[in-house]
C-alpha cells in the first residue's frame, strides 16, 4: 500500500447546505486518500451525500471546511487563475443523468469540443476536428454524429458522448457521478467496461460514487461506505466483501440481490439500527483497525469488532 | 432442424450506432412549424404588406401634416372615401390615405427601433442580471426603485426635458422599457442556470459569457421572440397613447396617435376619420402579435417533435 502516491487527499471535509436554522449538513468530518490509478468507489443510500462529496472535488460545491488536496497542492478554497486552469484540465467530471448533463441545443461536436475551446488546446481547426473525432471512435461513437443534437441519441450513446467530453481533456482524475445509474440494464456493462479500458490505457484515477454493490465490486478497488454524510467503513472491495465490520456496512451488502432465486428466497435481510450504537459517552472516530481498513466506531465497538476480525 | 443450418455473423458494432433519422435542423424545424398554420402566413402577409406600403406609399405621395394646399376649397373636405380618395379627406382637405400611411410609417419606425433597443440592451443586461447572484443583488434593488416610477409620468418627464421628436421619442421608450425586458429575461435565466449541463460546461472551464451564449441564448429564442412580439404593438399603443395626450410626436409629424387624437372629434360627423387609423393601428398590432407568437411556438424545439 505504501508504494502507492496518494493523488488526491480529503481531510476533514465538511458541507453544509442552508444557513441560520435551516442548515443541513451533508457531508461530515470525511477523510480518505486516493491512490494513483486506483477506482475508489464511494457508496451509500439516496441523500448520503456521495454526490455532494464528488461535486465538492470538481468545485462545484463549495465546502464548509476541511481541505482537498490534489497531487500535494490544496485546490479548495480560492485558487489562483493558473491553479483552476490545471485543476480544471486535471480533475473531470461524468456525470449522473446523460439526458439532463448534455446542452440539448448545441451539436455533439461542441460539446465535445468545448473543453478544447476554453483552453485553447489545439493547434488549428484540422487538429480540433482529429481530436473530436478520436476522442468520438475512443467511445464507440462515428465522426458522423457530430453534426447530430443529443436528443437524437440513446442513453448509452449520450452517456458516451458525457465521457467522451470529459475524457478530451486527457484528465488524471475523473469523477465518475453514478454514470450508469440512470442507464439502462443492458448497456451499463459497455459504459463500464469503457471506463476500465481508460484507466488501463492511459494510468487514469477514478472516484466512483455508485448506490449498486455489484457494480462497485466489479469496478473498484477500494471502497468508502457513506451514511448520511459520514464514512462508516473504508477498505479494499474484498476486504469489505468478507470482512464488513460496520452494522450498516453489512445491512448494505445483504441487500445486494442475488442471481439464483433458491439462494435469495432464504436471504436474510439485515436491517441497521442505528440505535445500536451508543455515542453518549464515549465518542466514535475514524480508526484504522486493520492496515487499510478503517471504520467509523467507538472504543468499546473497537474490542467488539476486533474480536470479530479474529 | 439442424445446427448446420445456422452460422454466426459477425456482429458490425459501428453499424448499430448509426443514426438513421434525417439531419435535426433547428431553424429548418422552425421554419417549417411556422408555415404549417395558415393563420399565420395569413397574418405575415398582412404585416408585410402593411410594411411595404407604409414605407413606399409616403415616398410618392410626400405626404406632410403641415403642407395644406386645399385649406380653402370647401368642395375638397370631408369627402367620403371613394374611389378618388380611398379613405376620403379630412378637415383641411388632404388625402387620408396619404395621411394614414405617413402616419403608420413613423408608428412603425419608432416601434421597430425602440423595440430592437429594448431588446438587445434588455436582453444582455439580463442575462448577466439572472447568471450572477452578485449582479443580481444590486440589480433587483435598481428595478425595484424604476419599477415603481409611473411609466406615462417618466416620459412625460422626458419628452417634456428634451423637447418632442421621433428620436426623443424612441429615446423615452426605450429608456423606460429595457429595464422591465431586462427583468423579464432574469427570470427565465435563473431557471435554466442551475441545470446539469451548465455546471458540466463550469467543469469544463467555460467562462461565463460563452455559458450564455452557448447554453443560455439558444434557450432563450423563444421567450426572446414572444417579447418582441408583444413589444412592437406595445410600442405603437404607446406612441399612439402619447401623442393622443400630446406628448408623443408634436401636429407637424405625421403619426397614427397624432391623427386619432386630431380626428376623435369627428367622431359624430365624419366618423371615418377616426375609425380608419384605429382601424389601421389595430390591423398592425393583431397581424405582429400574431406572427410572433407563432414564431415564439414554432421556435420552441418541444414543438418540433412530431
Amino acid at each position: 500500500m505504501d508504494d502507492k502516491k496518494v493523488i488526491l487527499e480529503v481531510k476533514d471535509l465538511s458541507i453544509t447546505f442552508g444557513s441560520g436554522k435551516k442548515t443541513f449538513t451533508a457531508v461530515k468530518n470525511v477523510n480518505f486518500n486516493v491512490f494513483e490509478g486506483e477506482t475508489f468507489a464511494i457508496v451509500g443510500e439516496s441523500g448520503s451525500g456521495k454526490t455532494t462529496i464528488g461535486r465538492a472535488i470538481v468545485r462545484i460545491n463549495p465546502l464548509s471546511s476541511g481541505e482537498i488536496i490534489y497531487d500535494d497542492k490544496k485546490i479548495s478554497g480560492k485558487l489562483s487563475k493558473e491553479m483552476d486552469q490545471w485543476v480544471i484540465k486535471n480533475i473531470q467530471m461524468v456525470f449522473q443523468d446523460p439526458a439532463a448533463s448534455l446542452n440539448e441545443r448545441a451539436t455533439i461536436d461542441y460539446i465535445i469540443s468545448e473543453g478544447l475551446y476554453n483552453f485553447k488546446l489545439y493547434k488549428n481547426e484540422e487538429d480540433r476536428k482529429a481530436k473530436v473525432d478520436q476522442a468520438l471512435s475512443d467511445v464507440g461513437l462515428l465522426p458522423e454524429h457530430k453534426s447530430r443534437y443529443p436528443h437524437e441519441f440513446s442513453g448509452g450513446q449520450r452517456q458516451r458522448v458525457g465521457i467522451a467530453r470529459a475524457m478530451i481533456m486527457e484528465p488524471k482524475l475523473l469523477i465518475a457521478d453514478e454514470p450508469i445509474s440512470a442507464l439502462d440494464v443492458s448497456i451499463r456493462a459497455q459504459v463500464l467496461n469503457l471506463l476500465k479500458k481508460f484507466q488501463k490505457e492511459r494510468n487514469l484515477t477514478v472516484v466512483f460514487v455508485a448506490h449498486d454493490l455489484s457494480v462497485v465490486r466489479f469496478i473498484s478497488d477500494r471502497i468508502a461506505v457513506i451514511h448520511k454524510g459520514r464514512i462508516v467503513e473504508l477498505a479494499e472491495t474484498e476486504e469489505l466483501f468478507n470482512n464488513s465490520l460496520h452494522p450498516y456496512t453489512k445491512s448494505l451488502l445483504s441487500a445486494v440481490p442475488l442471481p439464483d432465486p433458491e439462494i435469495e428466497k432464504s436471504k436474510e435481510l439485515i436491517v441497521y439500527d442505528e440505535s445500536v450504537h451508543d455515542y453518549s459517552v464515549d465518542k466514535p472516530s475514524f480508526h484504522e483497525i486493520k492496515p487499510g481498513h478503517f471504520i467509523w466506531a467507538n472504543q468499546a465497538e473497537l474490542e467488539k469488532y476486533r474480536l470479530e476480525l479474529k | 432442424m439442424s445446427d448446420n443450418k445456422f452460422t454466426f455473423v459477425q456482429l458490425e458494432e459501428s453499424a448499430s450506432e448509426h443514426i438513421a433519422s434525417p439531419q435535426y435542423s433547428y431553424w429548418k424545424s422552425v421554419f417549417r412549424k411556422f408555415f404549417s398554420s395558415k393563420l399565420a402566413i395569413f397574418m405575415l402577409i398582412v404585416a408585410f404588406s402593411v410594411l411595404l406600403i407604409a414605407f413606399i406609399q409616403p415616398i410618392f405621395s410626400k405626404y406632410n401634416p403641415t403642407i395644406m394646399p386645399h385649406i380653402n376649397d370647401r368642395t375638397m373636405k370631408y369627402i367620403r372615401p371613394n374611389a378618388t380618395y380611398w379613405f376620403g379627406t379630412d378637415d383641411v382637405g388632404n388625402s387620408l390615405f396619404d395621411a394614414v400611411w405617413a402616419g403608420t410609417k413613423n408608428s412603425l419606425i419608432i416601434s421597430l427601433i425602440a423595440t430592437a433597443i429594448t431588446t438587445v440592451l434588455g436582453v444582455i443586461v439580463g442575462m448577466f442580471w439572472g447568471y450572477s447572484k452578485k449582479m443580481d443583488q444590486i440589480m433587483i434593488q435598481i428595478y425595484n426603485v424604476f419599477a415603481n416610477i409611473p411609466f406615462t409620468l417618466l416620459v412625460m418627464v422626458l419628452m417634456y426635458t428634451f423637447g418632442q421628436g421621433m428620436a426623443q421619442l424612441i429615446f423615452a421608450l426605450s429608456v423606460t422599457s429595457w429595464l422591465g425586458t431586462a427583468y423579464f429575461i432574469r427570470v427565465q435565466v435563473m431557471i435554466i442556470r442551475d441545470r446539469e449541463y451548465n455546471l458540466a460546461s463550469r467543469c469544463l472551464g467555460t467562462p461565463t459569457h460563452r455559458i450564455l451564449k452557448q447554453n443560455v441564448l439558444p434557450y432563450l429564442v423563444s421567450v426572446i421572440v414572444t417579447a418582441i412580439s408583444r413589444d412592437v404593438p406595445l410600442f405603437i399603443s404607446y406612441e399612439v397613447f402619447l401623442s393622443f395626450i400630446g406628448v408623443g410626436l408634436s401636429q407637424k409629424e405625421a403619426s397614427l396617435g397624432g391623427m386619432i387624437q386630431k380626428y376623435s372629434v369627428y367622431l359624430q360627423s365624419a366618423s371615418y376619420l377616426f375609425w380608419i387609423p384605429v382601424c389601421i393601428s389595430a390591423f398592425i398590432s393583431v397581424s405582429f402579435y400574431i406572427v410572433g407568437q407563432t414564431l415564439a411556438d414554432a421556435s420552441d424545439p418541444r414543438t418540433h417533435m412530431v
